[in-house]
């Protein structure tokens, strides 16, 4: 599914140059659940965005399904992000003066090829998750719990191919990360492929596979049967 | 325009109604004042549409070549122009009004009104809107009239008055005429006053003795062209017209054209004709762009300034596929729906406030959506394009957010270095404009309040003008006889009689003054400005002699000659007064230098005896004119009385004067008037101008208060995390507050210094129209910048000072 080739990520400002990825090779297939390492600024979350495509490699290729996503324009790459891919942010990113419900449609909006009624999907989307109950609230009258299901809901409600979720359970504490870990083996059970950056072994140990990146190089990449 | 923009619009009210409020506010503010001003610009240029022949219609202007006078074109012709016209161009199709005073009679009362004596052909000319009657005949016969509805209503109670008579007396005496048609009322934007007309008699044509005196100004004359070049043409050929008909009337030496020019002025643009008025008019509704600019200024940079807000919010739907196309689309949605918003609430402001615009403006504005629909279709259509032009920048720098800096980061971006000038930019070009504006509201308050109490040479107050004493039906003994009465009055200082009249140019004339070896030329010799005055004249007026002596009627060669079989012999000379200019304009070296000399004036010899200082009778904006002034015991010449009065108010002499009026000549309309209110009309419409400036400047002020508190407010939000770390590395509160005011102020400050040098230049344009200008004080600027200084504190203080309270813990903790 995915293909990253020699992938490198260089910023450079005046008198800087940082390497935050540097080689990286790495393929993902179908339906895995991968977890990526490493401690604070060693290219995780760079690493997750260029997966995402809101962050483009300095030089590489990246393949999705075959097709070298470096290539396409800005519009295409939106395209891509609207039909093929979710995201799960660590600190919810929910839009303040958007209801869950209307942020959760978010998901819908900017996709094409929709399958059935946008109520219903997104209510199903809230049914998956446990948060249709708070469908007319606004975030800031959520927990942090409740928020970051509503924002898995909106990650998931567009059934994409690809969920990135960037230490998910980063802000919760340990009941509610358990809630989202659980949300997202289910995800990942019925097809879902994902990739979610972690500071927590034991959340990392979950996945079917574990990465650990170490000054923006692939330090290792061990498959686990669970 | 998707249901994501109708919902964030509508949610930036409920969850920011402070940013909201002050968008829209802002932009409803300047929609107001652009909607206001472009409605009074609208009716000050659409004078004369109630003619379906308006743009075909040209009429005769000329312009004098005088030494030493004003060459302004003025509206008006001889009255026997029409006919040589004519005789020289077959084909032409003209008109003319002639409005005099008439009195009507009803019953035992009588009332004062104006009539417009015209051709057979005016109403059809002008294609007036009839009511009743037959625009095409109602006006063929001598004793047949026409008159409005309005008139129609008060003289017989109904409009339906065609087949009534009506007893009118003038100069032809009293007659009855039978009503033929009723005009309908004339629009509020028109200069004609069409009140009662009828046929131009070659009878009365023939009893006015300068009915072919090239140089005399006494009726309105209209021709109506197919098309401009039509007009143009024939312009073309009028030196070699006037040329031709003038002959020799200006001298040997001169050619009619040297004196005279003839214009044909297009009948729409008669009314601002006076190029001071239109500049007037165009800079008002150049305030009413400044200020749409100002609000759209606002509404960019409140709305880059909330973009740093919104950055989550874009990289978030960048996230889940939003391109910036769409997002584009979506935030000028947004800026539309504000616009649609503003530009209602903007109406709304204007239909509140028209009332109190009419009143501090003189106008008589209203907005009317059935006939001004297709008008304010095109302002809401151009506030539409001008807006969403704006937001342009707005929604490319909200699109343009990078959604993983902006997800990595805890902190909202400014948009840069170049966001963070470009909005103090603006606020700077808003402070600029402010202060520009009270300078020169400072200086417009300045000018009228000198113009309305400045020494015009005499004395303005407790001076009442008896206007009703030319009324063509006044006899002469008639009049003598009233200003025995009136002197009588104990209240009565003083009482005279002449047609020197402050505000009123009804009975102007000029002519060369020559003295002995010089040339005689019309366009060589000085021009004098002269006018006929009775005994005690100068005295009533308080006017200053500065040399010789005042007119006396004890001294026989003081009176002046008279064309009647009565009057003194030509050969005779006659003792004048001079004002202190004409003794300039003459060349003699002194005041003093001049007394006792003689000169050629009218054909005839003149000796001044004395000379007085000159007095300031017309618009502050006119030179005041050299002056010549001829005594007369008795004068004939559309004389008023003047009386100078003491121990009353002013109503209560007037009820006296009106007594002995009714006493001595019931016949005929008592009509008075205050020299202060005659002068007024001078200073009224420059009052209400500065009036009118003085909202828009206010609304300017009060928008650019709304862009420095929003930039304020939005720099606030991003340094709670700074102001904390100051605070705990040891800043007081004062100081932090010191600090933010400082900051917040700078771009008033760089505004202040820029705006001056331009408040200088525009204020100096103003005043250049004044002949009596004040000078432009550093006060003014002081002023301003003050003021402007003291709005923007009070606007950005309690910011600051809310800020700098905010404790340090919980500063540090906010993100």
């Amino acid at each position: 599914m995915i293909e990253l080739k020699n992938i490198s990520r260089l910023y450079r400002s005046d008198e800087i140059e940082t390497t935050a990825l540097h080689d990286i090779n790495l393929t993902i297939g179908r339906g895995e659940f991968v977890a990526i390492m490493g401690p604070s600024g060693c290219g995780k979350s760079t690493l997750l965005n260029t997966l995402g495509t809101i962050d483009r490699p300095t030089s590489g290729q990246y393949l999705f399904d075959g097709v070298d996503l470096a290539q396409l324009p800005e519009t295409g790459l939106a395209k891509h992000r609207a039909q093929h891919l979710g995201f799960i942010f660590q600190s919810f990113n929910l839009i303040d003066d958007l209801t869950i419900y209307e942020n959760i449609e978010l998901g819908l909006l900017y996709r094409s090829g929709q399958k059935g009624s946008r109520r219903q999907v997104i209510e199903a989307a809230m049914d998956r998750v446990a948060i249709g109950h708070r469908a007319r609230h606004f975030p800031h009258q959520l927990s942090g719990g409740q928020q970051q299901r509503a924002a898995i809901a909106r990650a998931i409600v567009g059934e994409p191919d690809l969920i990135l979720a960037d230490e998910p359970t980063g802000n919760l504490d340990t009941e509610n990360g358990a809630q989202v870990m659980d949300i997202l083996h289910g995800l990942n059970a019925a097809g879902a492929t994902i990739i979610m950056v972690t500071h927590s072994p034991s959340h990392a140990d979950q996945a079917t596979r574990r990465i650990d990146i170490l000054d923006g190089q692939l330090v290792t990449s061990v498959a686990r049967v669970l | 325009m998707g249901r994501s923009t109708f919902i964030a619009f509508y949610r930036s009210f409920t969850r920011h109604p402070l940013y909201a409020m002050l968008n829209l506010l802002g932009l409803s503010f300047g929609i107001a004042v652009f909607i206001a001003l472009s409605l009074l610009y609208r009716f000050e240029t659409s004078y004369e549409t109630w003619s379906p022949e308006r743009d075909k219609i040209h009429v005769i202007g000329g312009q004098y070549f005088f030494p030493g006078m004003p060459d302004d074109i003025f509206i008006g012709s001889m009255g026997g122009l029409l006919e040589e016209m004519k005789a020289a161009y077959p084909h032409l199709e003209g008109v003319r009004d002639w409005s005099n005073p008439v009195t009507v009679h009803k019953g035992a009362e009588v009332y004062a009104e104006q009539i417009e004596l015209v051709d057979a052909n005016y109403l059809s000319f002008f294609k007036v809107p009839m009511l009743h009657g037959d625009a095409a005949t109602a006006l063929n016969t001598p004793n047949s009239i026409a008159l409005s509805e309005d008139k129609a209503r008060k003289y017989f109670g109904t409009t339906d008055a065609v087949g009534k008579t009506i007893t009118l007396s003038d100069t032809e005496g009293r007659k009855a005429y039978t009503v033929s048609a009723v005009m309908r009322n004339l629009p509020k934007n028109t200069d004609s006053r069409l009140d009662f007309a009828r046929l131009l008699t070659p009878q009365r044509m023939s009893a006015e003795e300068n009915w072919h005196e090239w140089g005399s100004i006494q009726l309105l004359t209209y021709f109506k062209f197919r098309d401009p070049k039509q007009a143009a043409t024939l312009q073309a050929q009028f030196p070699a017209f006037v040329n031709r008909q003038v002959g020799d009337r200006f001298g040997s030496d001169a050619k009619g054209s040297d004196v005279l020019a003839l214009h044909l002025v297009p009948l729409a643009d008669v009314h601002l004709i006076d190029p001071q008025q239109k500049a007037a008019i165009v800079s008002l509704g150049m305030v009413g762009v400044v200020a749409l600019v100002l609000a759209l200024i606002n509404y960019v940079n409140l709305a880059t300034a909330r973009a740093g807000l919104r950055a989550r919010e874009v990289a978030v739907r960048k996230t889940l596929g939003a391109n910036p196309g769409a997002l584009r689309r979506q935030f000028q949605g947004e800026a539309a729906l504000t616009l649609l918003l503003a530009f209602l609430i903007g109406l709304s402001l204007v239909e509140l406030s028209l009332p109190l615009i009419n009143a501090v403006g003189g106008l008589n504005l209203r907005l009317d959506y059935r006939s001004e629909g297709l008008w304010l279709g095109g302002i809401l259509s151009l506030v539409m394009v001008a807006g969403l032009i704006a937001a342009i920048y707005p929604a490319f720098a909200l699109s343009a957010f990078k959604p993983a800096q902006v997800l990595a980061s805890s902190r909202t971006p400014a948009g840069g270095h170049v966001g963070v000038r470009l909005r103090e930019a603006l606020v700077v070009m808003q402070f600029a404009t402010v202060v520009i504006a009270f300078v020169l509201m400072i200086g417009f308050m300045r000018q009228i309040d000198h113009m309305q109490k400045a020494d015009l040479g005499f004395k303005r107050e407790g001076l009442l003008l008896i206007t009703s004493a030319r009324d063509p039906l006044i006899s002469n003994g008639q009049r003598a006889a009233y200003l025995t009465a009136i002197k009588a009055l104990p209240q009565v200082k003083l009482a005279s009689i002449g047609n020197a009249i402050p505000a009123d140019q009804e009975s102007v004339s000029n002519s060369n003054i020559v003295r002995p070896g010089q040339a005689d030329s019309a366009t060589v010799s000085p021009t004098v400005n002269w006018s006929v005055v009775g005994p005690d004249y100068f005295q009533l007026m308080g006017t200053r002699l500065v040399a010789g002596r005042l007119f006396d009627v004890r001294y026989g060669g003081d009176q002046m000659w008279r064309d009647d079989a009565d009057g003194r012999e030509a050969a005779d000379v006659t003792n004048v007064i001079i004002s202190r200019l004409t003794v300039r304009r003459m060349g003699y070296p002194s005041p003093q230098a001049a007394i006792g000399q003689t000169a050629r004036f009218a054909n005839r010899q003149v000796r001044i005896v004395g000379v007085v200082e000159d007095m300031r009778f017309y618009h502050p904006a006119s030179e005041i004119p050299a002056k010549l002034y001829l005594f007369d015991a008795n004068p004939q010449n559309s004389p008023v009385i003047f009386v100078r009065y003491q121990g009353l108010s002013e109503p209560q002499m007037r009820a006296k004067l009106q007594q002995v009026w009714r006493r001595v000549a019931p016949d005929v309309p008592f009509e008075i008037i205050s020299t202060t209110a005659n002068l007024d009309k001078y200073y009224k419409p420059e009052r209400d101008r500065s009036n009118l400036f003085s909202i828009g400047a206010g609304i300017a002020a009060l928008i650019g208060c709304i862009g420095l508190y929003g930039m304020a407010a939005f720099n606030t939000s991003r340094r709670v995390r700074e102001i904390g770390l100051r605070k705990v590395l040891g800043a007081s509160r004062d100081k932090v507050v010191r600090l933010l005011i400082g900051q917040f102020l700078r771009p008033v400050i760089i505004a202040s210094v820029l705006a001056l040098p331009l408040a200088w230049l525009a204020l100096r344009q103003w005043l250049s129209q004044f002949d009596d200008a004040i000078a432009i004080s550093p006060w003014f600027f002081v002023l301003a910048v003050g003021a402007a200084l003291v709005i923007a504190l009070g606007t950005v203080g309690g910011l600051a000072l809310a800020s700098a309270s905010t404790e340090p813990g919980k500063a540090l903790r906010h993100e």
